[in-house]
């Protein structure tokens, strides 16, 4: 089941700002979904869009399987949500701010009562239960934040930005107590241009650039994607002989590296499994007789593979254009499949090449 | 229904909680108690004493104050309301609704809990009564009717501008700058200055056709604000937030 689908998803600001360009998203039931993107890339306005605070310029966005406009309070009454830098009541203490949460839900009072008391606890913040909000520390605003989301047991669980302005251990908190929320059926979407964030609680990941959701799909594969080719080796001896050796690494030359003392990171850009460009490493270690010290794949490769792939959305058109062409393919039809992952344009990005004709009489456009 | 409700509650005690409206029961309240003594020991009429007062404390005040805070009404919380109660279980009517009816009724509770005392007062202390009390009855319902239209004119402009302060200028400024206009359009008998002039003619009832002269005042205010009250609900459930 969806619980998030929209269709050519489009919201102009004042006939001058495109935040969101023909968005198509899907979200499955029970997933945690990560929307990575830079600021500005358009995630909280699609989430405004999602909940019904803005309106679409074009385009169509259901949840939970019913469109959704501003007056859907039922709809809303299934969903929770936390905005980035939430803005609360400030005289409220969190007791007050969860009853009031509660009142505009209809929920009973001595239910609510119950509830609160429980999230208070989940979220850590009992002892600060008397306390006005205005005296809070960011984090304790998003886990007051994350409190109120989760008053009403949403279905889906919309995170903005959670970690935002949250110091590393913060960030860490947040990030396990999302992972505590996360099963029981429930479909959480966390945004964040942070992407070791979502890496440890996503199962499926969309990357939104300039308005646009130029990848999606399982984390899992957006894992292996991003590590595809990157090994980081630090070795000792002869490292002229291997550096000179390092370009042949690749027949077509299709890779890119950079030295850092004795440390040598290659990125392969062809589209083999991992396992066979870490072979003609070590094969060229054996052969320049360098001695390995370490290689490893390395576990922030990840982030800094996202950020690569948004510049070049960035930097080359041909990649918009894609996307665009993708796009346009599959929006009327097919309404359940999964979102393009663009696997042409992928592959050929991957491996330097340029993308077929055709897509250049879109550029033309 | 339970969102307006808690919706209303919250608006109440923001309110109540309010420095300006605090002020404002204050400032309205010493002049008056100070008026009520001086109309006790001197020689003066009722009518207009009462007149004076409201021309002079109640209307300017009044007016400055439901200004600003009914400016405020939706604009200077926009975040507040995104953020934590639109993206709930609330519709767009059911907030403008609570708006309106904690805006409007603090302007007609205020307005009330003063003026209906203070001109039982006077009436009750001066030494020259002239009032009647058909005349103080509709003189105090056009210019409560003239307050609320102010307010509703105030959250109207609070739905379309995001600028709280620029909505309360623009309030003002239409209320100072409405006697040239209605001037201009025949309505003179519209403007504030033609009803605090006519107040203690009309709290004595003395006025030429004094019941008609009330009545279309008050049923024109009430359509004004009819129609602010609808704009707002028009605009917001439209707006972005």
């Amino acid at each position: 089941m969806l619980v998030v689908e929209t269709e050519d998803l489009t919201k102009i600001y004042q006939k001058r700002y495109i935040a969101l360009n023909a968005l198509f998203m899907r979200v499955e039931k029970g997933t945690v979904y990560g929307l990575v993107g830079p600021n500005g890339a358009g995630k909280s306005t699609t989430f405004r869009l999602l909940l019904g605070l803005q309106r679409p310029t074009a385009g169509s966005v259901a949840v939970l399987g019913e469109a959704m406009t501003a007056e859907r309070a039922d709809l809303r009454r299934r969903i929770g949500f936390l905005p980035t830098n939430p803005s609360f009541p400030r005289h409220l203490t969190p007791i007050g701010y969860l009853e009031f949460v509660g009142r505009l839900l209809g929920m009973p009072p001595d239910r609510a009562k119950i509830q609160l008391a429980q999230l208070l606890q989940a979220v850590d913040l009992t002892s600060a239960a008397s306390q006005r909000l205005e005296s809070f520390s960011t984090g304790m605003l998003t886990r007051v934040g994350i409190a109120a989301a989760l008053m009403n047991d949403p279905e889906l669980l919309i995170l903005d930005e959670p970690t935002s302005g949250l110091d590393p251990s913060g960030r860490k908190q947040i990030i396990e107590l999302i992972r505590q929320i996360a099963g029981r059926d429930r479909t959480i979407i966390i945004s964040t241009h942070i992407l070791g964030d979502v890496e440890r609680v996503c199962t499926d990941i969309g990357l939104i650039s300039q308005g646009r959701l130029i990848y999606t799909g399982p984390m899992s594969e957006m894992r292996r994607l991003a590590r595809q080719g990157t090994i980081s080796v630090e070795i000792e001896g002869n490292l002229a002989a291997f550096e000179e050796q390092v370009p042949t690494l690749d027949q077509f030359s299709s890779l890119r590296w950079e030295r850092m003392g004795n440390e040598f990171r290659i990125t392969f850009l062809g589209t083999q499994p991992l396992a066979d460009y870490i072979q003609r490493v070590v094969a060229l270690i054996d052969r320049t007789g360098v001695e390995l010290l370490h290689l490893d794949t390395g576990p922030d490769e990840i982030e800094e593979a996202f950020l690569g792939r948004l510049e070049e959305d960035r930097s080359r058109d041909i990649l918009r254009v894609a996307a665009w062409a993708a796009t346009q393919e599959i929006s009327g039809h097919e309404a359940t499949r999964r979102p393009p992952v663009f696997e042409e344009e992928k592959r050929r990005l991957l491996a330097n090449q340029p993308l077929p004709p055709e897509h250049g009489t879109h550029a033309d456009i | 229904m339970q969102a307006y409700i808690a919706l209303l509650r919250y608006d109440v005690g923001q309110l109540a909680r309010s420095w300006l409206v605090r002020l404002w029961v204050a400032l309205l309240v010493v002049p008056a108690l100070f008026v009520v003594v001086v109309a006790a020991n001197e020689d003066e009429k009722a009518s207009e004493t009462l007149a004076a007062y409201i021309a002079a404390v109640l209307v300017p005040l009044s007016a400055l104050v439901v200004a600003i805070v009914s400016s405020a009404a939706v604009s200077a919380e926009s975040s507040v309301a995104a953020d934590s109660i639109l993206s709930r279980s609330v519709t767009r009517s059911e907030y403008i609704a609570a708006k309106v009816t904690s805006r409007l009724g603090m302007t007609v509770l205020v307005f009330a809990a003063v003026a209906i005392p203070f001109a039982y007062l006077i009436v009750r202390y001066s030494k020259d009564v002239d009032t009647s009390v058909g005349g103080v009855v509709a003189g105090l319902l056009m210019v409560g009717t003239g307050l609320v239209f102010l307010a509703a004119l105030g959250i109207a402009l609070s739905t379309l501008l995001r600028n709280a302060l620029l909505a309360a200028l623009i309030v003002l400024a239409a209320v100072i700058s409405s006697g040239g206009a209605l001037q201009f359009l025949g309505l003179p008998w519209m403007s504030s200055t033609a009803v605090l002039s006519d107040l203690a003619a009309i709290f004595r009832g003395d006025v030429e056709n004094p019941a008609w002269h009330a009545t279309r005042v008050i049923t024109v205010f009430s359509i004004l604000t009819a129609l602010g009250v609808a704009a707002s609900f028009f605009v917001f459930r439209r707006r972005d937030l």
